[in-house]
């Protein structure tokens, strides 16, 4: 049986970050994911806003979290290579009743550090925003929030990792966990394994996970939201909109993406088919977003997808506003229920799990963890990166060559690390091509 | 920095057609793919010209392609600039720019994908446009697995369900219209096999996870299928000349102009702006 000082259950964002900050010691650590490659769960499909951290109740930990996990943005997207955005938010309504509301946030944002907010009259954020509906009453700017891509950031965190000497196991999933007298035995589709620590990070499945031993004191329960993609060509607003709910609709957002592309994000609804949208759904999120953006083209959309998020409640039935790290015995920890800003606070989280499993494993500091990830780069000399397979987003052959390289085994893991497949085709005129390539490296059509 | 009279970009009917048009001057015509030809490669079935496949009527256009005409293939252009600068990209000769008097956009168009329409349900595999899937079959050897929905009854969409019926395939064709769509000549298949054609209906959710198990429709129709077709419309490729669409130096031609039904009249277009072209250079000299 293998042994390791920490294992991590679940290969998203989180758990990503997590392994990454677990190397920052010299802790040994496995990465254990039920799927063929990371990033496939909530990290795939959320609203990619860095927050800027005036939602939150002042004190609380996500509020503290996101102002610093907003702050940390730049130098940790500089340190993984990946693009980050720093386009500011407007929060707008069109009710004046509404802005008392707007007051609170802006009071919240002052109480937790939030730089630079401030408080707009209707003429200055529709002159900031013209595509905006006329007639807006009040708006909060918050020059720090920003967008990144979620996905990107944890593929990134993972590489890093792994480039640190985390271990990983795909296609592994937990299915039982024993106590023993020095940690805990994991009993999984493959080998079992042997470990101290055991932090789960399963997403959705968190609740069930810890359930496996211990009793639960969170139990998550999943909504849905859904989504809109536009070509990048759409003329769209330059910040992030959050339309809070008023008479004009129940408050959409419009994310203009680090690639180009404007998100629009719909209300929560109740979950049906987990990541599926619904026909009304859909339909309402057109209608909110004609009314919101009326001058949006919204003949530009690429896609739509849905989301799920897992909320957490206690037994008792009463919801769980703040993230809770579950601590239910020594050296096992569990994230359940961390939904927004979690990717805000990905690199947070990991950082303060990291430092309590060092704590409890008495683990010294790794003083060769380098926290530096390559992107993948276009390079221009070598003809394959000259070869353009995705037309659309203008992927060359050489990157999906090192996407493959880098683990990638289907056209959507590819997909997820260089981006090709996300343009206005969706994949008809590429898929054939990269299917090819990785038929040709070991990993044919299932 | 090489320098050209004419940039004709792409090098299926319409470009052929404007490169033979565009006499005399210096041209350089350039196309990702790896053949001249375009769509018309992936056409084995009959209908081009006098009852010739796509494949036969490329390889008549391309016996007295000009041999002056310089020819850069598995290039493809990646930007176009208003000082008539363009940014190639191609394995054989790498990042590449040139200059240019006259610019053929002949580009051709793209399919509708599934996404752009509001369709719900998950995202599952088994999706494909109905050219996608034409490539698949005549270029690759693919068959899919049946029964099939296509989503569009127009010419595309006939013609792609004639091919699976041929194959054997249960077909089901779904139109929002209250009639077929597509050319007489191409509905013909539907008295010719037994395809299920669905009108004054749309599909509006799809079913199964990982792979597509079945669609409903509008008025609740639930059908299985394997394989889900969208031939819902094509769509100019004219990204590449974004916001200059008003300068005289650009001649847009064939389905980047607009999507025709038949080759003659883009191998028409594509000859009237090989001319125009030539008659601007003249002018400006
Ligand atoms: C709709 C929505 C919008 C959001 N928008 C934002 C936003 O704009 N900004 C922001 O900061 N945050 C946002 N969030 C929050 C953020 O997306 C999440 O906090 C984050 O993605 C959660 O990542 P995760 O790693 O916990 O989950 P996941 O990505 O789901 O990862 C969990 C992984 O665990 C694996 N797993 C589960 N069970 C097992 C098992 N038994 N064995 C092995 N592996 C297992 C799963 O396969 C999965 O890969 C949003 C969330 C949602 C739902
Ligand atoms: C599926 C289908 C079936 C048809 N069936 C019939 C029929 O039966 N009978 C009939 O008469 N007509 C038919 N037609 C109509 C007609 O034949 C086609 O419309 C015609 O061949 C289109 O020619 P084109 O040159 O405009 O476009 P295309 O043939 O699409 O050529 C465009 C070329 O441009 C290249 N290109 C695009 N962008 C770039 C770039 N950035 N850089 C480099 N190269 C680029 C592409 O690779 C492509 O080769 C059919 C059309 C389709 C789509």
């Amino acid at each position: 049986m293998k042994r390791f000082d920490a294992v991590v259950i679940g290969g998203g964002i989180l758990g990503c970050f997590v392994a990454r900050n677990l190397r920052r010691w010299n802790i040994s650590t496995l990465l254990v994911e039920k799927e063929g490659d990371v990033c496939t769960g909530i990290t795939r499909a959320n609203s990619a806003i860095v927050y800027a951290g005036y939602d939150n109740k002042p004190g609380s930990s996500k509020a503290e979290m996101t102002v610093r996990g907003n702050a940390n943005m730049d130098s940790l997207c500089e340190e993984l290579e990946v693009p980050f955005s720093r386009c500011g938010s407007l929060l707008v309504t069109y009710d004046v009743s509404s802005v008392p509301k707007l007051e609170r946030k802006l009071e919240n944002g002052r109480q937790n550090g939030v730089a630079g907010m401030r408080m707009l009259t209707g003429e200055e954020a529709e002159a900031m925003e013209p595509m905006l509906k006329k007639g807006i009453a009040a708006a909060v700017y918050a020059p720090s929030t920003g967008t990144v891509n979620p996905w990107q950031l944890g593929i990134a965190a993972y590489e890093n990792a792994v480039q640190n000497g985390a271990q990983v196991s795909l296609n592994t999933s937990v299915n039982g966990i024993r106590r023993e007298d020095s940690g805990y035995i994991l009993l999984t589709s493959g080998e079992s394994i042997a470990c101290k620590v055991v932090i789960n990070c399963a997403g959705l499945y968190a609740d069930q996970l810890q359930q496996l031993l211990f009793p639960p004191s969170t139990r998550l329960k999943l909504d849905g939201a859904e989504y809109l993609v536009l070509d990048p060509l759409a003329r769209k607003p330059e910040h992030i909109i959050f339309h809070q709910a008023d008479s004009c609709g129940k408050g959409i957002t419009a994310i203009p993406c680090v690639e180009g592309n404007l998100l629009i994000s719909g209300v929560r609804k109740d979950l049906t088919v987990p990541f599926a949208t619904t026909a009304e759904g859909l339909e309402e999120l057109y209608a909110d977003t004609h009314r919101l953006l009326p001058e949006l083209d919204t003949s530009m959309v690429i896609r739509s997808f849905g989301a799920v998020r897992p909320n957490p409640y206690r037994e008792s039935g009463e919801s769980i506003p703040d993230f809770c790290v579950e601590n239910p015995a020594p050296g096992f920890y569990s994230l359940i229920g961390i939904k927004t800003p979690g990717l805000t606070c990905s690199n947070e989280l990991g950082l303060a799990l990291g430092e309590k499993a060092a704590a409890f494993l008495q683990a010294e500091k790794n003083i060769c963890f380098n926290p530096h990830r390559k992107a993948i780069e276009k390079k221009k000399e070598d003809p394959d990166y000259c070869q353009i397979l995705c037309q659309c987003e203008r992927i060359t052959k050489g990157e999906i060559m090192e996407a493959i390289r880098r683990g990638a085994t289907t056209v959507d893991g590819v997909k997820r690390r260089v981006g090709s497949g996300m343009g206005r085709c969706q994949g008809s005129r590429c898929t054939w091509e990269i299917e090819k390539l990785l038929e040709e490296n070991g990993h044919g059509a299932i | 920095m090489e320098q050209y009279d004419i940039l004709i970009i792409g090098g299926g009917a319409a470009g052929i057609s404007a490169a033979k048009a565009a006499k005399g001057a210096q041209v350089l015509l350039v196309d990702r793919k790896n053949a001249l030809g375009g769509v018309l490669l992936q056409c084995t079935h009959q209908g081009f010209g006098k009852n010739k496949s796509g494949i036969e009527y490329a390889a008549d256009l391309i016996k007295d392609f000009p041999q002056e005409v310089s020819l850069t293939l598995n290039t493809t252009v990646l930007s176009i600039s208003k000082d008539r600068t363009a940014l190639l990209s191609g394995k054989e000769f790498g990042l590449r720019e040139i200059r240019f008097s006259q610019l053929i956009l002949a580009t051709g168009c793209r399919e509708i994908p599934m996404g752009a329409l509001p369709i719900a349900g998950t995202r599952p595999k088994g999706v494909y446009t109905a050219g996608q899937m034409q490539a698949m079959m005549n270029l690759h050897g693919h068959t899919p697995e049946g029964p099939v929905v296509i989503l569009g009854s127009g010419d595309l969409g006939l013609i792609m369900a004639k091919q699976l019926a041929q194959a054997g395939l249960a077909v089901t064709l779904v139109e929002k219209k209250d009639h077929c769509g597509g050319m007489i000549k191409n509905q013909r298949c539907l008295k010719e096999f037994p395809i299920r054609l669905i009108c004054g209906d749309t599909i509006t959710e799809v079913h199964g996870y990982p792979q597509i198990s079945g669609c409903t429709t509008a008025k609740g129709i639930t059908i299985p299928c394997s394989t889900l077709l969208i031939a819902a419309g094509l769509v100019p490729e004219r990204e590449l000349i974004f916001g200059m669409e008003k300068y005289d130096w650009l001649h847009i031609c064939g389905n980047c102009n607009t999507v025709h039904p038949m080759v003659e009249a883009v191998i028409n277009e594509g000859k009237l702006s090989g001319v125009a072209a030539c008659n601007n250079l003249r002018g400006s000299l």
